[in-house]
């Protein structure tokens, strides 16, 4: 199941980097493309604006097939203030990028990645390709909750890989 | 203008002897060391930052103030010289106060890890002589 987690926030990850280079976040001094998944995190980086947090909530497993069928629930929450500048009057419109944002990189095609290995990063090497691939079904937006000037909104998605022999 | 400066300086310093004078005392601050950059296995949590912590003094608990909660962890104020956490500004680089207490990871006080809720400036004269900070005492098992 991690090594579909993983996969899922890497792709997620390297598409918004391609898409918006712009899209960052600064966590512990380093700059990096605006994702992050919330468990990774310490619980001190997790309420940033103007980026998409990860937050991975239910799983279940069909084991009706030759390999059982892992289905995790992944919520996206976002949120903004708007630009400071502009006395956040531009909030609603940049709510809008980012649902535009996430249409494109997780509600288009292809809607599948090549499942990755990442353990073997923690010792400096490479990441390894499994032999299945993870997919995920459309995003289902949620309503838009008005936090005083901020625009807050959870975007859902299930995503759905195949448990191969051997991995946890 | 040198008056203003001067005034500014006594508040600071006046803060200082009354929480030296309270029994103030030291705690660490625990900071987050800073991310390695492009580094894969820390996004993923497979790699944990490590920790530094920085000593805080002086630093002085209001006992009066601590709120309890049923079932819930207690919650107490600490009052900090602002001249302790000007010179902590000064070599960790933040910009400001705020941004350092929100980039910490908490509060080490003996051995227990209280974490920061929130953080207030005091402000007397026009000038910042100290900061409040809300911590949350780590929840105590029953038994």
């Amino acid at each position: 199941m991690q090594n579909a987690k993983d996969t899922f926030y890497i792709t997620l990850c390297n598409r918004i980097a391609a898409l918006n280079p712009g899209r960052t976040v600064v966590v512990r001094g380093v700059t990096r493309p605006g994702v992050l998944v919330e468990e990774n995190e310490l619980e001190t980086a997790v309420e940033m604006p103007d980026a998409f947090r990860l937050r991975w909530t239910s799983a279940k497993v069909d084991a009706a097939g030759a390999l059982p069928l892992v289905a995790l629930g992944c919520e996206i929450r976002y949120c903004t203030d708007g630009n400071a500048g502009n006395g956040g009057m531009d909030r609603g419109r940049l709510l809008a990028a980012m649902d535009g944002e996430l249409a494109s990189t997780v509600g288009a095609g292809p809607q599948s990645a090549v499942k990755m290995n990442y353990s073997g990063t923690a010792q400096g090497g490479a990441p390894a390709a499994m032999g299945t691939n993870i997919f995920w079904g459309d995003l289902a937006f949620g309503e838009v909750v008005v936090n005083g000037e901020r625009l807050e909104r959870v975007a859902t998605v299930q995503v759905f890989s195949y448990q191969e022999a051997g991995e946890l | 203008m040198a008056d203003l400066v001067r005034t500014g300086c006594a508040t600071r310093r006046a803060a200082d002897v009354l929480l030296r004078a309270a029994n103030g005392r030291a705690v660490m601050l625990r900071m987050p060391a800073p991310a390695t950059p492009g580094s894969a296995a820390e996004q993923l949590g497979l790699a944990t930052p490590e920790f530094q912590d920085v000593e805080l003094a002086p630093v002085v608990f209001r006992k009066a103030r601590a709120k309890v909660a049923t079932k819930k962890a207690a919650e107490r104020e600490m009052l900090v010289s602002a001249t302790a956490v000007k010179a902590l500004l000064g070599s960790s680089g933040f910009a400001s106060a705020s941004a350092m207490f929100a980039a910490a990871f908490g509060v080490l006080v003996d051995e227990a890890l209280l974490t920061i809720v929130s953080a207030s400036e005091i402000e007397a004269g026009g000038e910042i002589c100290g900061y409040t900070l809300l911590l949350r005492e780590p929840v105590v098992l029953g038994i």
